[in-house]
């Protein structure tokens, strides 16, 4: 650790994250804000102690070399995620979601933390395996380093943060060269997985029809032979596939797995998934099914965010907000405040912030001296860049309700901590960039 | 291998480019393109709620008869400054304090500028008369963005020396919202602050309902029940409190215009039958925060906003000796029927110790001791036989020092001395005329009415105390139906043998037979007594505080009919003595079935000969 490296630091990735964080704290502050002026909430100043915790944090992590982190990369994975199947069994009920770990009076979000040691394993193994890239076994792996730990958060229930470790996956895979078959196999299984679980609610709840087509995806009679018909049809090809080594049988076989594997998943997961989570989906579709229930989010994130303008309603001056028609509005919805009180103009600059920080770390994984390094990086842009898509496009109406935080601006001390933990590595990977 | 790299990140660029260029351009449709629509949609949202006040929850006395707090109509004046046109606000303050006699700047200081975008109501006066509404309603063209509702005023009805258990409401301050506003108060609500209407808030304030209507940009509601959306009021409970009116009347005037407190409650369940704390207050001042009344209130040299019945604390003086008694059998200490011989004074640690009565007692045992009080026999018996120890462990058993539970607001503990703590204060040791003070009551012993009325209930019950208590049920508004019933719950439980209360009520009675109240109306034919007085010194030539405790009726089989007194009469008044009097009016009122009155004239204190000297 020199701590004249503290100047070669990326302060253009730094600047554009202290922006954001200030931005944060100041509508965290304005949403503790009653609509007759009284401040009933103390949440801005907890914020602050954490960004300056984070800060610290990024800033030693910046100073100290990622490279020593390659070794322990397996029992950083295995001790993050200890407290993870702690809370899972233990863990104290907020929000009907048993992520939360509470030390004293901090209720620590410890699936936050996990994210980062995956990407840091999942660089190691796509390092260690970077002379052979294409192989199908370096795609399985990757699979299951990060399918553990997603499965614990789904069985908590936390779909959103299960899903950051799909795209962290994707994002990795697909920047370690991969081969893009089975980033493309991955891809359409989780698309037609979700589409398959939304089609018959959609049914239900928005287009009230009866299409007797759809009671397969519901029925587990109807979809244990619907599957088993695939099945076979798949075991013929893999037959065809190994007797004839035509590759139209192997196509076949890769759509048909494909679509087994989408149909049993979405089953599972509407066995799995709680009822909010499912009226979430739903109300995304149309939040007017429901608009006094889980469709109350969305209606009044966009009304909120719509009535903002061009230059928005000035600072403190939103009306959405301050009513408390918004909820959680200094966590999940703090774009909608932001976006009510600073307008276009104000969430333009957001969305240029956040391009660009990914865009720099896109830069640090280019210039990066090892593949180590730029997994990590990649894995980060990818991190960042999926919160943002999810949580932005959840406040204005294009994304169903997550319960994603956006990164940096949220309130939420582990979620600060970790973004800015990953800010530091990609901090030490840039000063790094020209000694191997 | 290098080039497939760029290539792949080259294409992870575009699609970052891509989904900022689309979420920019959402944004912009949504802010800009359909900005209007939706501004309108959030003025809509914030015009198309309206509250449905509730009522307050009324408060009756034990018999249920008529209530103690009504809710009388009254209008509050509001101002939606949204909707007062730009420009125009200073001259629509201006006509409404015309109309409404109010000034101008107390309008504006209720409408401070960070208000001005709000379209939600801001309350600027209450407790309007209708008059003044039918001016406004006269002008309302000229006065956008004004609006009226009826709120209604607590009215206290009679009330007297209730309002300390009553207490009175007033508009929620910023420091009680912020720690309450999770509960679900908001900015305006009317909210207990003391007595009853503070304790039992929650079940009183009902829950306000609300009518959302869609509204078009002219106001205009939508049609359809779909657009209607109606959540009724919840009325607030009403309460009946333990509170026997015709005894509180009763104690209210035994008490009469003396600095002090009354307190009758039933030791079989803790009931408070009645609680009289002088001097009292109007809780219907509270209404206008601004009133001469209301200023002269708060700055009374008197502290009438004290309930002295629980809040304030006195020496025990020689009602303590009803402990010292329960540890001298209990811990077989002195032979009840060893005596001690009084000569008026004994002198220890260099100097004298008088008794009340200089010429001394004589010989006395135990009974004689605690009849005429005498104080040679308890210094000598606590300091020689019992020690600080016994006696403190005592009076904790009796619940000194510690708070009984009542449910009312701002209950404070007293005070028990124990050596280590005077050690620690005063860096002095605990000396055995400490022992002496603290054997009769003196010294740094503080007890309220109520922990007083207490000790009298553990002797009546054997040991049992329960936690007073002035709710005695809960009633739904509308049907009357009892909803729950207060339980009683003991919050002490002695394991003193029950031969050791037998014989302390035995010395109690004899107080009152043969002891110092011998000659006092108290000796009374209608009911048989059995208590103690005491006068404590707070340092006054011709003053004492002057206490009585005492239970009704000595030795009865029915635990229901017996009732404790405690009484204090501070050494602020002139000296009458008035204690013994006043609980002897309460209990000949009480157990005749007399008015005040009449008590007065059966026990002949109508031709009472002012008191002159100290009594015991």
């Amino acid at each position: 650790m020199k701590f004249s490296d503290i100047l070669k630091i990326d302060y253009l990735l730094l600047l554009p994250v202290l922006i954001l964080i200030v931005l944060g704290i100041l509508f965290i502050y304005s949403s503790g804000i009653t609509s007759s002026g009284v401040q009933v909430s103390n949440e801005y100043i907890k914020q602050i102690i954490w960004a300056v915790c984070g800060l610290v944090a990024a800033v030693i992590l910046a100073l100290m070399n990622y490279r020593k982190l390659y070794n322990f990369s397996v029992y950083i994975y295995l001790l993050s995620m200890l407290p993870l199947v702690y809370t899972l069994v233990f863990g104290k009920l907020i929000y009907n979601a048993a992520r939360w770990l509470r030390f004293g009076f901090i209720g620590i979000q410890m699936s936050e933390f996990v994210k980062i040691s995956v990407i840091i394993l999942l660089a190691r193994f796509l390092a260690d395996t970077d002379h052979n890239r294409g192989v199908f076994s370096r795609f399985i792996i990757s699979c299951l380093i990060t399918a553990v730990p997603m499965c614990v958060v789904l069985l908590q229930p936390d779909l959103g943060t299960a899903l950051v470790y799909i795209a962290i996956l994707l994002t990795m895979i697909y920047m370690a060269g991969v081969s893009m078959r089975y980033v493309i196999f991955m891809i359409s299984c989780i698309a037609l997985t979700g589409f398959l679980l939304v089609l018959p609610l959609w049914q239900t709840y928005i287009a009230r029809i009866s299409i007797p087509f759809l009671s397969i995806l519901t029925n587990s009679k109807l979809l244990l032979l619907a599957v088993s018909f695939f099945l076979v049809i798949g075991l013929i090809s893999l037959f065809g596939y190994i007797k004839y080594k035509k590759f139209y049988f192997y196509w076949l076989l890769y759509i048909l797995s494909i679509i087994i594997f989408s149909l049993c998943t979405s089953f599972a997961a509407r066995l799995v998934l709680k009822n909010y989570q499912i009226m979430r989906l739903i109300v995304f579709l149309d939040p007017n099914v429901d608009p006094r229930g889980a469709g109350w989010n969305i209606i009044q994130s966009v009304t909120a965010i719509g009535a903002g303008g061009f230059t928005g309603r000035g600072f403190l001056q939103g009306t959405q907000s301050h009513y408390r028609f918004l909820p959680e509005q200094s966590t999940d919805f703090i774009f909608s405040i932001f976006s009510e009180e600073t307008g276009l103009l104000g969430g333009i600059s957001v969305f240029a912030l956040f391009f660009f920080i990914c865009h720099r770390l896109i830069l640090t994984m280019k210039t990066s001296a090892d593949p180590f390094g730029k997994y990590i990086c990649a894995g980060l842009a990818g991190m960042y860049g999926f919160h943002f898509i999810v949580n932005v496009g959840m406040t204005i109406g294009i994304m169903p309700i997550t319960g994603l935080p956006l990164l940096f601006m949220s309130y939420g001390g582990s979620s600060i901590l970790t973004s800015m933990i990953g800010i530091g590595l990609a901090l030490s990977i840039y000063i790094r960039r020209y000694n191997r | 291998m290098k080039e497939d790299q760029e290539q792949r990140i080259l294409i992870f660029r575009f699609l970052l480019i891509f989904v900022f260029a689309l979420y920019s351009i959402r944004l912009f449709s949504m802010q800009i393109l359909s900005g209007d629509m939706y501004r309108t949609r959030a003025a809509d949202i914030s015009r198309r709620t309206y509250i449905i006040p509730t009522q307050r929850g009324e408060i009756y006395d034990r018999n249920f008869t008529s209530p103690l707090v009504i809710n009388r109509d009254s209008f509050a004046v509001s101002i939606t400054p949204a909707e007062v046109p730009q420009g125009r606000m200073e001259e629509i303050i201006g006509s409404i304090s015309l109309i409404l006699g109010i000034s101008s700047e107390e309008i504006t200081s209720r409408l401070p500028n960070q208000y001005f975008q709000l379209y939600q109501p801001v309350e600027i006066a209450a407790n309007v008369p209708f008059s003044a509404i039918a001016a406004l309603a006269e002008r309302k063209d000229l006065l956008p963005g004004v609006t009226w509702q009826s709120k209604s005023v607590r009215n206290y009805v009679n009330v007297g020396s209730l309002s300390h258990i009553l207490g009175y409401v007033g508009d929620i301050t910023r420091d009680e919202l912020t720690t309450l506003y999770n509960v679900g108060y908001q900015q305006g609500d009317v909210i207990g602050k003391a007595g009853i209407e503070r304790q039992y808030d929650e079940l009183l304030r009902g829950r306000e309902g609300w009518e959302t209507r869609t509204v078009d940009v002219r106001g205009r509601r939508i049609a359809g029940s779909e657009n209607v959306v109606r959540v009724p009021p919840e009325m607030g409970k009403n309460l009946v409190l333990t509170i026997d009116t015709k005894l509180q009347t009763l104690a209210e005037k035994a008490l009469g215009n003396r600095i002090g407190s009354a307190l009758v409650l039933r030791p079989s369940t803790g009931e408070i039958l009645a609680m009289v704390s002088y001097p009292w207050y109007d809780p219907n001042i509270f209404a206008d925060r601004l009133s001469s009344d209301y200023l002269a209130l708060v700055d009374d040299p008197n502290k009438p906003l004290i309930n002295r019945a629980i809040q304030s604390s006195y020496p025990p003086a020689s009602t303590f000796k009803i402990i010292m008694t329960t540890a001298i059998l209990s811990e077989n200490a002195f032979s009840p029927d060893q005596t001690v011989i009084c000569r008026g004074f004994i002198n220890y640690g260099n100097r004298d110790w008088n008794c009340h009565v200089r010429l001394g007692h004589g010989r006395l045992n135990l009974h004689y001791a605690m009849a005429q009080s005498c104080d040679i026999y308890y210094w000598t018996v606590g300091r020689d036989y019992l020690g600080a120890e016994n006696i403190i462990s005592y009076s904790r058993e009796y619940g000194y020092g510690e708070i009984t539970g009542i449910d009312l607001p701002g209950e404070i503990a007293g005070f028990l001395p124990t050596p280590q703590w005077k050690e620690r204060r005063f860096h002095e040791r605990w000396v055995a005329g400490d022992t002496m003070n603290l054997s009769i009551g003196q010294g740094y012993t503080l007890v309220t009415p109520l922990q007083m009325a207490n000790m009298i209930s553990m002797t009546v019950n054997n040991g049992k105390i329960y936690r007073p208590y002035v709710l005695k049920e809960v009633r739904d508004p509308v049907t009357n139906a009892i909803e729950s019933v207060t339980v009683p719950e003991i919050i002490h439980e002695s394991q003193i043998k029950p031969s050791v209360f037998e014989t302390v009520r035995q010395d109690m009675r004899g107080v009152i037979t043969e002891g110092t109240v011998q000659y006092s109306p108290l000796n009374m034919r209608s009911v048989q007594i059995a208590g103690k007085t005491g006068t404590a010194e707070v340092g006054l030539q011709d003053r004492w505080h002057s206490w009585f405790a005492a239970y009704a009726p000595y030795n009865s089989v029915n635990p229901e009919e017996q009732i404790v007194v405690a009484v204090i009469v501070e050494a602020a008044n002139e000296w009458e003595w008035w204690a013994t009097y006043a609980s002897a009016i309460i209990f000949q009122g009480h157990f005749a079935n007399q008015e005040y009155e009449d008590a007065v004239r059966t026990l002949g204190l109508q031709y009472l000969i002012p008191i002159q000297g100290r009594r015991e």
